[in-house]
């Protein structure tokens, strides 16, 4: 499999792995599964509608690494209108994702919209 | 960079590369240029290869059949025998796990209306006589059964398997690539028809290599390079006479070599893989345990991709339970019952001449940061809360 220097490096150096304390701010979203190869979990915080914090888990081959982590560098420092501006054939040229890997894009976004949902409906809860 | 894959390849030995050294620009000549000493001298020196050869798999010299590596010598063997095979001998029995150099010439095989037995194997790897029984008839030309796996490492009943086909007229050819100078290999002794071997494997030349054919069997063989009466008409073209130097020389290097090497490399290999279970955990070996390539490791590690894995194994050299750098698991792994993303994350380790305590140490720190860093990344068991895609 040949990737590109973009996936290598945040397979290597990967920034924003963790969690978040659970907390009314936060919100979680997980798409793919262990079964499936590919398993993707996205915490965000939201403060006054912008992202401030961003951190994933991921289980799944080097292209879901990077997407993953790619899609949480994009969404941290976003308001949740830009976060709707992420999406997979954006990852998918970013890494230059190889044909079979371009699935991956799409697991690490459905996690993010997830997530980025579970915040909004969270803090339509409290407001 | 800690090389740890010898079953892919190993280094030439420096003896090895000196014995081969005049026969590039000095002793130059074509062993089958019979009218001058250029053509005898290198002429002698094959022959002398090849009885340093026969004597590390305990042929004669006349059995031994020089190529162009074990790939081309498994072709040689499944080929020739099924094209000089009588025509109410039209099956061949092989193991699911050969080698695709095996496989390949066997499946061609079926394409002209040879029926194929493709043996499967239990979770260990070493297939039962049993089996190969209920499989043999008297209409088996020919049962190929490699001798020691190149993945797993495990060491099949040879000697039984001959016992068996040999009642049912059926010859026996045995890849036996990887066993030759790390375990006694007695082609004799084991009573097989034919064996393929390769000199990359015993730090010897790549681009070389050997099939023995047992004296008497040579009339059931039919020649697949021909045009030239080199190896008793058996296998026509130049000899690579250097490369046959080095196979020659390596053999005679590894000879002198293979009891103390064995035990060494299993002490290395038992250190590896206790250093891997207590410092990496959840890691599970593929295969029997015994009997065993003395050098090699073979394991499953839990909870990473192996893709990933191996891209972060940059201090060491291994291999994967992928087939070369695809995504497709290895078809052995599979079939010894793994699923098939813990085939993906299975690695493979040769350990070889060059292998020391420290390399080992060493790898097992590097596998432990590694899986470490995987692990850490990935989610533990179900979020409290949260959205579920």
């Amino acid at each position: 499999m040949a990737y590109s220097a973009a996936v290598l490096d945040r397979v290597r150096n990967p920034q924003r792995v963790g969690v978040l304390p659970d907390a009314p701010e936060v919100g979680t979203g997980e798409a793919g599964s262990m079964d499936a190869g590919t398993f993707a979990r996205i915490q965000v915080r939201v403060e006054q509608g912008r992202i401030v914090a961003a951190r994933f888990k991921v289980f799944g081959c080097s292209a879901a690494i990077a997407a993953t982590g790619l899609v949480a560098e994009w969404l941290e420092g976003a308001s949740l209108a830009e976060a709707g501006l992420v999406t997979p054939e954006r990852v998918v040229q970013h890494l230059q994702l190889p044909e079979e890997r371009v699935h991956v894009a799409a697991v690490a976004v459905d996690a993010a919209r997830h997530a980025v949902r579970d915040a909004g409906e969270k803090a339509g809860r409290t407001s | 960079m800690i090389y740890l894959d010898h079953h892919a390849t190993t280094p030439v030995d420096p003896r090895v590369f000196e014995a081969m050294r005049p026969y590039f620009t000095e002793v130059f000549g074509n062993a089958s240029s019979r009218t001058h000493r250029a053509g005898w001298q290198a002429h002698d020196a094959v022959e002398k290869a090849r009885k340093q050869a026969a004597a590390l798999m305990g042929a004669d010299a006349r059995e031994v059949i020089f190529t162009s590596g074990a790939t081309e010598a498994n072709h040689l063997a499944i080929a020739g025998v099924a094209a000089a095979a009588p025509p109410d001998r039209r099956h061949v029995v092989t193991l699911v796990t050969e080698h695709k150099s095996v496989l390949a010439p066997v499946a061609r095989l079926v394409e002209s209306g040879w029926q194929v037995t493709e043996l499967a194997v239990p979770p260990g790897g070493i297939v039962e006589a049993g089996a190969v029984a209920a499989a043999v008839g008297p209409q088996t030309a020919l049962v190929t059964a490699m001798l020691a796996h190149n993945e797993i490492g495990v060491v099949q009943p040879l000697a039984e398997i001959v016992h068996i086909a040999h009642a049912h007229g059926a010859l026996v050819h045995t890849d036996a690539v990887q066993a030759l100078g790390k375990l006694p290999v007695d082609v004799h002794a084991l009573g097989v028809d034919l064996a393929s071997f390769s000199a990359h494997k015993l730090y010897g030349p790549k681009g070389v290599g050997a099939l023995f054919v047992r004296r008497g069997v040579e009339k059931r063989v039919r020649p697949v390079v021909t045009g030239g009466e080199q190896e008793r008409g058996l296998r026509g073209g130049t000899l690579n006479v250097p490369g046959i130097v080095g196979f020659g020389a390596a053999c005679a290097v590894a000879s002198g070599e293979i009891a103390d090497e064995a035990a060494r490399l299993e002490g290395l290999r038992d250190r590896l893989w206790a250093g891997l279970r207590e410092r990496v955990g959840e890691v599970s070996l593929n295969g029997a345990m015994a009997p065993r390539l003395p050098g090699n490791l073979n394991v499953h590690v839990a909870g990473v991709e192996g893709e990933t894995l191996l891209l972060g194994l940059t201090e060491i050299a291994v291999s994967s339970g992928a087939a070369c750098l695809s995504a497709e698991p290895s078809h052995a792994l599979l079939a010894l019952g793994l699923p098939r993303d813990a085939a993906l994350s299975s690695l493979r380790f040769g350990l070889g001449r060059g292998t020391t305590a420290e390399d080992v140490d060493q790898a097992v720190t590097h596998v432990a940061e590694v899986v470490g860093h995987l692990r850490a990344m990935a989610p533990a068991a179900r979020a409290s809360a949260g959205v579920r895609g």
